[in-house]
């Protein structure tokens, strides 16, 4: 066999500050400016900005959480290849604390998201003794102590992991691999469950009437999907960089990233579909009533748009192996993924607060702008000083030779 | 720039893995020997013995199938309200039991997984017997099985369609799509072992019988790189099927009204089921295999650390499933729904409630130590309480949710009879004398691709120097 790679190479750590940080910070200043003064002239569309902004939210968080998971799950299963992405899904888990500050809009918006907070007249008699059953779940209290102890998860499994890889890269050595193994797979319940009951709470309960056993699985295939797509992003948009990761990444690793982008489609689809189909075909009320919303009026567009841009068109475009061997097409096919998933957070949300039809408002865009500015800053700025890949793993090496059989 | 310069240790990282993915020093020759070599062997006591209670499993299963022919399915315990019980139990389990041959000959290989090789072709010959087993049992349950191809849709006098709009139908196409394409790929992977048999045969009646089957293989490089394509495209094409089999048996609970079987978690914790019972069942069955057949040297503890693995993460996803369902039937505030899961934990049917929890959730946490991934002992024993696990929670998904359902008058007790029970155990001795025969006249192991792996770990890739800048 032919020896591939370098056997040399030279490893920067990321500067300080730099033209990432300083777009990220001013957009994300800018976006959230924007959406407090739509907010504060909002009148009667006040719910629909605060939603736009849990959208939002939910979608950066998402991909944080679901790198976190990422990690673990390579961990677990003592994948080498990917090495030299290790760092940059210990970066993007490392935004999660600024979430807990960007949490603060929707716990004090909860009385305006969430119909559960206090019940209205408009409500029947039988939503409303719904409601008094569900209470001991959808209470303020409790959402509060749950994000609470959501956030602990999140923080405290990115902080164990990503420690231990830093101390690697100072010390050297195998512990912290064993350790980073250990740690990863028993890590993985708590994130799986946590994720899970973050989009009972957050993104479900904006109907509260309605429930599905698989959401919380809706929510992290997407998340899981955005995620290696944002990885794909960054990793395309750095390949120049001979002294950063970025330099390192050879068409193998790319592959291996389309392949799973074209994974994950294909179970985005598997997951929604079966929702779709099970709850339409049994067409019971009490669930089908949020795909009656979501099938008529604007809304009917926007779910057979997502159907097309969703799932049929990367699906198809990702099966080609050109495409994944090509990084510029890889990146654009990511991109997309990413705008997708947006739309489908929307899809998931809006059609409760606007049953009669489609509604869209343009703080909807500064809500992503803004919260994804300041994720993307945050996590920027903890990751100077680092390097941007473990640069003593004890499989680095593997990794960097990796190559398809 | 103060440059600091060190070595990644390349070659101190196998530390981490204590154990090989094969033991010893090897070549192709010794590996062709020994892996054949139950082949050539006559059959001992032990097999012997094995094979005459499977042959009695079977003619039991033969007994219970004419008594249900003659008899018509009143034979079977099911009446109105458990329409579906034994019978739509054992289907679920044998089918998820197949899963796990195709999770690791196609899926595994997609991942690149190299331990997958020692273990691909046993649990694939597993999938195609499980999943004959699974079959019987709806054919039987059609009540006329002479008539079972008024399933397929063909241009008839009778005027006869299939209804599309019921996932029974579906199952029937699923079934038979998975089961053609899970043959087809095993036995593509089968030729190359079967040319190397044809060559090594000392007899002119073997050489012959084994050169039909082997098609004529010449191992050439234009036999190899087709055999590779055609290998990797039917990966490509079991992965979604094996999905999608789990997920249209799934479907034929999920997509009624009955509470406890109407639910969307359904789908993707039927295939995580599926999956479990199957490694189970390849465990329960490599144990001792491994030990008599002498293939200790490929299907290392490497191998059967990982299945624990598979097996304890599929076990968490079955838990998961188990938590949502539990968790909406009382937050959706559906009394109906609800008082299936409390009739479940407290009514007759109990007991089997909680030797199913006991089996799926609690069993599965001691692969959380490697103690016991690595204990022989522990690990059989594990793989038999899951097996009977995941069979209790079919069971208890289909019979509880039916026996007290929206009508109080109308609820019902289902007990099986001899029939229903021969009938299950019937299909165990079938399964093992399929079993049984193919470790006789098939090498266990995918030889070929056990040599290309050899050749691949004598490759260590070389260290890499990073260089640290500021």
């Amino acid at each position: 066999m032919v020896e591939v790679g370098p056997t040399t190479i030279t490893q920067d750590r990321l500067k300080p500050g730099g033209k990432t940080f300083s777009i990220a910070v001013g957009v994300g200043v800018v976006g959230l400016l924007l959406t407090a003064v739509g907010y504060a002239v909002g009148g009667a569309d006040r719910p629909s900005i605060l939603a736009g902004y849990l959208v939002a939210f939910a979608y950066w968080l998402g991909i944080a959480i679901a790198a976190s998971i990422w990690n673990a799950i390579f961990h677990a299963a003592a994948a080498r290849w990917m090495t030299v992405f290790r760092r940059v899904f210990e970066s993007m888990g490392a935004a999660i604390p600024i979430f807990i500050l960007l949490f603060l809009p929707i716990a004090l918006g909860m009385p305006v998201l969430f119909p559960w907070v206090n019940p209205s007249n408009r409500m029947s008699h039988e939503q409303l003794h719904l409601l008094q059953h569900k209470a001991l779940w959808l209470n303020v209290p409790g959402f509060l102590l749950r994000a609470a102890v959501y956030f602990a998860i999140w923080v405290v499994v990115n902080q164990l992991l990503r420690g231990w890889s830093l101390r690697q890269d100072r010390e050297g050595g195998l512990e912290p691999t064993r350790r980073m193994r250990r740690y990863g797979s028993g890590a993985l319940p708590f994130l799986g469950l946590s994720i899970t009951f973050a989009a009972f709470d957050w993104l479900m309960s904006v109907d509260p009437f309605w429930f599905s056993t698989i959401f919380g699985a809706y929510y992290f295939t997407g998340s899981f999907l955005s995620c290696i797509a944002l990885l794909t992003v960054i990793t395309v948009l750095t390949r120049h960089e001979q002294r950063l990761f970025g330099g390192l990444v050879t068409r193998h690793h790319t592959h291996n990233l389309g392949k799973l982008m074209l994974a994950f489609t294909a179970f985005w689809t598997y997951i929604a579909f079966s929702q779709f189909m099970l709850i339409w075909i049994a067409n019971i009320p009490e669930e089908a009533s949020w795909y009656v919303v979501r099938m008529k009026g604007g809304w009917q567009s926007v779910g057979i748009f997502l159907i097309v841009t969703h799932f049929i068109i990367p699906f198809f475009t990702l099966l080609s192996r050109g495409l994944k061997f090509n990084p510029r097409g890889l990146a654009f096919v990511a991109v997309w993924i990413l705008v997708v998933h947006w739309v489908d957070l929307n899809w998931l949300v809006f059609p409760a607060l606007h049953p009669e039809g489609f509604y869209f408002h343009w703080t909807a865009i500064t809500s992503m702008l803004g919260v994804g500015g300041f994720a993307i800053a945050f996590a920027r700025w903890r990751a100077a000083g680092h390097f941007t890949l473990p640069v003593k793993d004890p499989y680095l090496a593997d990794s960097l030779r990796y190559q398809q059989a | 720039m103060a440059a600091a310069e060190h070595a990644a240790a390349a070659s101190g990282a196998d530390a981490l893995d204590a154990y090989p993915l094969m033991v010893g020093k090897q070549d192709n020759t010794t590996l062709t020997g020994n892996l054949l070599a139950h082949v050539w062997a006559r059959p001992d006591k032990g097999w012997l013995l094995s094979f005459m209670i499977a042959l009695s499993g079977s003619g039991a299963l033969v007994l219970a199938i004419t008594v249900t022919l003659v008899e018509g399915i009143g034979a079977w315990g099911n009446n109105i309200p458990v329409g579906w019980a034994f019978d739509i139990t054992n289907f679920v389990w044998w089918i998820g039991i197949g899963h796990a041959g195709t999770l690791i000959s196609a899926i595994l290989f997609l991942f690149q997984q190299r331990w997958r090789t020692a273990i691909n072709r046993f649990s694939e010959a597993m999938t195609i017997f499980a999943v004959m087993c699974a079959g019987l049992f709806p054919l039987l349950h059609t009540g006329r099985p002479w008539f079972a191809y008024f399933m397929f849709p063909y241009p008839s006098t009778l005027e006869m369609w299939p209804q599309f709009k019921s996932p029974l139908i579906w199952d029937v196409f699923a079934v038979s799509t998975y089961f053609t394409v899970s043959v087809l790929f095993w036995y593509l992977g089968l030729i190359p072992d079967l040319a190397s048999l044809r060559d090594a045969s000392k007899s002119p009646i073997q050489r012959k019988l084994y050169g039909i089957f082997a098609l004529g293989w010449r191992g050439s490089g234009r036999h190899w790189h087709n055999y590779k394509v055609g290998y990797l495209l039917l990966a490509g094409l079991s992965t979604p099927l094996v999905v999608s089999v789990h997920t249209i048996v799934s479907f034929d609970f999920a997509v009624s009204l009955i509470p406890g079987w109407h639910t969307t978690i359904f789908p993707p914790y039927f295939v995580a089921g599926a999956v479990f019972s199957g490694f189970a069942m390849v465990m329960s069955w490599m144990v001792p295999a491994r030990h008599f057949l002498g293939l200790k040297h490929v299907i290392t503890m490497r191998h059967l650390e990982n299945m624990n693995k598979i097996i304890l993460a599929t076990g968490m996803l079955v838990s998961y499933g188990y938590l949502m369902e539990h968790f909406i039937a009382w937050y959706s505030g559906n009394q109906f729904e609800w008082f299936v899961f409390f009739n479940r934990a407290t009514g007759p049917y109990k007991g089997v409630y909680y030797l199913m929890l006991f089996c799926n959730v609690l069993v599965p946490q001691l692969f959380w130590f490697k103690y016991f991934r690595t204990s022989i002992p522990w690990m059989f024993i594990a793989s038999i309480f899951v097996n009977i696990g995941m069979w209790c929670e079919r069971f208890v998904i289909i019979v509880t949710s039916l026996h007290r359902d929206f009508l109080p008058a109308a609820w019902d007790m289902y007990y099986p009879t001899w029939v229903d029970i021969t009938l299950f155990l019937g299909t165990i001795g079938f399964f093992s004398t399929c079993f049984l025969l193919f470790l006789k006249f098939i090498p266990a192991v995918a030889v070929s691709e056990v040599k290309e792996l050899n050749e691949e770990l004598q490759h260590r890739p070389a260290p890499v120097t990073v260089v640290t800048g500021a």
